[in-house]
C-alpha cells in the first residue's frame, strides 16, 4: 500500500511537472504575440507514415521564412503543427492553429486526406489554407479557403497522357496502387486523356500498398504487348514493380507521377529504372525564375544538399501567402484569402503561379527521367492560360 | 428517502448538469476546444463498444476499426447531398442504384450500427469457436478485410479517393446525447441477465457452460451488439470529420481504443469513458511537448514534434506498471461508493486495503 501511494504521488507529481511546462510554453508563446508579428500556421505530417515528406516540405517553408522574414514592418512567426499523419489528429490540429495560435493562414499539408480533414475547419473559420502537395482535386472542390501549390491529378494525368501519345504510343497499360488516392486518380484522368487522344488503354490493374510480388499482373500484360505502361504509386512498390517487369523480359517503357523523385526509387530501382519518365513540378535544370535561383543558392547554403520539388513547394506555398498579404494586409484572414485567390503572374520556384476559380494553380510540369543514376530533366509542359 | 431513489436522482441530476456542460461548450468554448470534447466523446463510445466484447465476455476481439469503417462509410455514402455526390466520385462515377438514396444522419447512423452488427454475425460465427490470441488474429485480419474490400468497391465507396463533403457534425449537444443513450443502454445491458452471463464467460468458460449458459449465442450477441455501437461510433467520427477514407482505418486505430480501455479498466463502462477523455485530451494537451521551448533564453532541443509521443508512452507506462487493472479495474463508478467519500473523505486513504480508483 505504501509502495502504491509512493508512485500515486509520483504521478501526480509528473503531472505537476507537466503543467508546469505547459504554462512556460504557453507563457512564452504570448509574450512573444503582439502586434509586430503576424502567425502563421505550419500544418504538416511530422511524425507517422508521411514523416520524409512533411519534413521536406517544412524545409523549404523555413528556408523562405529566413529569407522573407518581415512583412509590412511585421515579424512572421512560424507555428509548426504536427498532424501525425493521422486525419483526427490533423483536423484537432488545424482547429489549435486557428483557435489557441491565432494564425492568419494555414500552410499544409503533404498527403490530400490530411488537408481534406482540415478542408470544414478553415472554411468555417474563414481562415485560408495553402496546401502545399495535396494533389486530390476534392481538396480545393467546394471550398473557397483552399488554395494549393502543386498541380492537380488531373492535370498531371493529362500530362502523362500526352507525353505518351507524342512518344508513338498507341497501347497501354495501367498498372495503378489502387489503395492509393493519388496513384488512382492520376491512372482515371491519363485513361480518360489517353482514350480522347485516339489511343487505346488494353489493362487496367490493380494492387495494393506493401505488395512486394508483382509477376502475376506484369505477366498477364506480357501477353497483351502494350507500348508504354503507366504505373502511378508509391516508390517502393513501383521500383519493385520495374525491376521484375525487366526480370520477365517486358521492354514498355514504364511512366509515372511525382512520388518517384526520391533518391530511395533510384536506389530500390538500380539500372532497371533508367529510361522511365515522370512528371513534376520543379526541376533544378529547368527552374528558371530569378526567384528559383535565389531559392536554390539558399537551399545549398542551409541545408548542404540539393533541394527537391517538395522543398519547392513548400517554399512556394510560402511566397503564395507572403505575396498575398503584402496585398491584402496581415490583419484580416478574409482580406488574405481574397488576395490569395488574385494572385497575378506570381514568379515562383515551380513557375509562374495564378489561381483558377477552385483554387487550384495553373502551372506547368516538367517531365524528368533517370540517367546514370540521376533524375535528369526531358520536357517541360505549360498549362495553357 | 430510499438509496435507490437516491441514487437515480443523482443521476438525473447529473446528467442534467452535464448536458449544461455541453451545452455551454456548444456554445461558448471555441471550435477547437469543441472538437476534442466531441471527440473524447465518440472515442468513449467506442471504448465501452470494445470493451463489451473484451471487458465483459473476456473475449480478446480486435475488429473495431472494421466496424467503425462499416458505420463511417454508411453516413459518408449516404449523406453527402445528392447533387454533391458527381463531384465527390469523379474517378469511377457512383453506382446508379444508390445514387438518389438520400438518409439523414440520425437514419445513416443506426442503418450503419445495422449493417455493422450483421457483418459482425457473419464473421463472428466461424471466428468466435476460437480463444485467446487466435480470436485476435482472426478478427483483426476481418477488419482489415472491411478496409481492403471498401477500397475495391469503388462505385459505391469512392475507393482509395474516400469521400469528402459530408455535411460536418460539430454539436456537442447531439453527440453527447449519442453518448449518453450508448451508456444507458450499455449499462442496462451490463447490468441484466446477458451482462451477468458475459461475465460468468469470463470467469470461466467451462463453469459457465455447465451453468446453462449458451456459450456460442453470448458471445455473438455480445460481438454484434459491440459493433453496433462500433459502427455507431465510426459515424459519428466520420461526421465530425466531414471525410473519411480506407486509410483511416488501419487495424492500428483499433489499438487507440484498444489503450483506452486497458487504461479505463478492461470490464469497467465508467473506466472506458474515463480512459476515452484522458487518453484523447491527455494527447492533446502533451502538444506543448511539441512545441518550441526555451528556459531562460536557452531553446531545449527535445522539444521537437513527435516528443509528445514519447512523454505519452511514459506516463502510460506508470500507469500501466501501477495500476495493472487499468485505473478502474472492473469497480463501476457509483453514487455509494461516491457518497461514502463524501462523508469519509480521509477514511478512503487510511483504511487497509481500500481500493485506489
Amino acid at each position: 500500500m505504501r509502495v502504491k501511494k509512493f508512485f500515486a504521488a509520483m504521478l501526480v507529481s509528473a503531472v505537476a511537472l507537466t503543467l508546469l511546462a505547459g504554462c512556460g510554453g504557453s507563457g512564452a508563446k504570448s509574450g512573444g504575440a503582439d502586434a509586430k508579428t503576424v502567425k502563421v500556421g505550419v500544418f504538416l505530417p511530422l511524425t507517422g507514415d508521411n514523416a520524409a515528406g512533411g519534413e521536406l516540405e517544412l524545409r523549404g517553408i523555413k528556408l523562405a521564412n529566413k529569407l522573407y522574414p518581415e512583412i509590412n514592418g511585421k515579424k512572421i512567426e512560424l507555428v509548426v503543427a504536427d498532424n501525425k499523419s493521422d486525419k483526427a489528429e490533423a483536423a484537432n490540429v488545424a482547429a489549435r492553429l486557428i483557435e489557441k495560435d491565432k494564425v492568419k493562414v494555414i500552410l499544409g499539408s503533404y498527403g490530400s486526406s490530411l488537408a481534406m480533414a482540415a478542408g470544414n475547419i478553415v472554411k468555417e473559420a474563414k481562415v485560408p489554407a495553402i496546401g502545399t502537395s495535396c494533389t486530390n482535386p476534392q481538396v480545393t472542390l467546394n471550398n473557397d479557403y483552399y488554395f494549393r501549390a502543386c498541380f492537380i491529378d488531373p492535370f498531371q494525368g493529362t500530362v502523362m497522357a500526352n507525353y505518351a501519345f507524342k512518344k508513338g504510343a498507341k497501347k497501354v497499360a495501367i498498372v495503378q496502387e489502387v489503395s492509393n488516392d493519388y496513384a488512382v486518380g492520376l491512372a482515371k484522368f491519363f485513361k480518360d486523356a489517353f482514350e480522347k487522344l485516339g489511343g487505346q488503354v488494353i489493362e487496367v490493374a490493380n494492387y495494393q500498398t506493401g505488395d512486394k510480388d508483382f509477376t502475376a499482373i506484369l505477366t498477364n500484360i506480357k501477353a497483351k504487348n502494350p507500348d508504354i505502361i503507366f504505373a502511378p504509386g508509391n516508390f517502393t512498390e513501383s521500383a519493385l514493380l520495374i525491376k521484375q517487369a525487366r526480370q520477365l523480359g517486358i521492354k514498355a517503357q514504364f511512366m509515372g507521377g511525382d512520388t518517384w523523385e526520391t533518391q530511395e526509387f533510384i536506389d530500390v530501382g538500380g539500372k532497371d529504372v533508367e529510361g522511365i519518365a515522370f512528371s513534376s513540378a520543379f526541376d533544378r535544370e529547368r527552374a528558371t525564375t530569378a526567384e528559383a535561383k535565389k531559392f536554390m543558392e539558399a537551399y545549398k547554403k542551409e541545408y548542404k544538399g540539393e533541394p527537391s520539388a517538395f522543398n519547392a513547394l513548400g517554399y512556394d506555398a510560402y511566397m503564395i501567402a507572403y505575396d498575398a498579404m503584402k496585398r491584402g494586409g496581415t490583419d484580416d484572414s478574409t482580406k488574405i484569402r481574397d488576395a490569395i485567390a488574385a494572385t497575378k503572374g506570381l514568379e515562383l520556384v515551380t513557375g509562374k503561379t495564378e489561381f483558377d476559380k477552385n483554387g487550384d494553380p495553373l502551372k506547368g510540369a516538367v517531365i524528368k527521367t533517370v540517367k546514370d543514376g540521376k533524375f535528369k530533366y526531358i520536357d517541360f509542359v505549360d498549362v495553357k492560360h | 428517502m430510499t438509496m435507490k431513489k437516491r441514487n437515480l436522482l443523482l443521476s438525473i441530476i447529473a446528467v442534467i448538469v452535464l448536458f449544461g456542460v455541453a451545452n455551454f461548450v456548444q456554445l461558448e468554448m471555441d471550435a477547437y476546444i469543441r472538437r476534442i470534447v466531441n471527440l473524447c466523446m465518440i472515442y468513449a463510445i467506442i471504448g465501452l463498444s470494445m470493451n463489451i466484447t473484451n471487458g465483459f465476455v473476456g473475449q480478446f476481439a480486435l475488429g473495431q476499426a472494421g466496424f467503425m469503417a462499416v458505420g463511417a462509410y454508411v453516413v459518408g455514402i449516404f449523406t453527402v447531398p445528392v447533387a454533391m455526390r458527381p463531384g465527390v466520385f469523379y474517378a469511377t462515377p457512383m453506382n446508379p442504384a444508390i445514387i438518389n438514396i438520400y438518409m439523414p444522419l440520425g437514419v445513416a447512423l443506426i442503418v450503419g450500427g445495422l449493417l455493422a452488427a450483421l457483418i459482425a454475425f457473419v464473421i463472428g460465427t466461424p471466428v468466435l469457436r476460437l480463444r485467446g490470441d487466435y480470436l485476435a488474429i482472426a478478427t483483426l485480419g476481418f477488419s482489415e478485410i472491411i478496409r481492403i474490400v471498401i477500397t475495391n468497391a469503388s462505385s459505391i465507396t469512392n475507393g482509395a479517393l474516400g469521400i469528402k463533403n459530408i455535411p460536418p457534425l460539430n454539436d456537442v449537444r447531439i453527440i453527447f446525447l449519442a453518448t449518453l443513450i450508448t451508456f444507458i443502454l450499455i449499462t442496462l445491458l451490463i447490468n441484466s441477465s446477458y451482462g451477468r452471463a458475459f461475465k460468468a464467460i469470463r470467469e470461466d468458460e467451462i463453469a459457465a457452460e455447465a451453468m446453462g449458459i449458451d456459450l456460442f449465442y453470448h458471445k455473438n450477441l455480445a460481438f454484434m451488439i459491440s459493433a453496433f455501437f462500433a459502427g455507431i461510433g465510426g459515424g459519428l467520427y466520420g461526421a465530425l470529420l466531414g471525410t473519411v477514407d480506407p486509410k483511416n482505418f488501419l487495424f492500428t486505430l483499433t489499438y487507440n481504443f484498444l489503450l483506452i480501455i486497458v487504461l479505463g479498466g478492461m470490464g469497467s463502462i465508467t473506466g472506458s469513458m474515463l480512459g476515452a477523455v484522458i487518453v484523447t485530451a491527455g494527447l492533446e494537451y502533451l502538444r506543448v511537448f511539441d512545441e518550441p521551448l526555451e528556459l531562460f533564453g536557452m531553446a531545449i532541443p527535445l522539444f521537437r514534434p513527435g516528443f509528445r509521443m514519447v512523454m505519452f508512452s511514459v506516463l502510460l507506462m506508470f500507469c500501466v506498471l501501477f495500476w495493472r487493472k487499468g485505473i478502474m479495474g472492473t469497480e463501476e463508478f457509483t453514487w455509494d461508493k461516491f457518497v461514502n467519500f463524501c462523508k469519509h473523505p480521509l477514511a478512503y486513504f487510511t483504511k487497509k486495503g481500500a481500493h485506489a480508483e
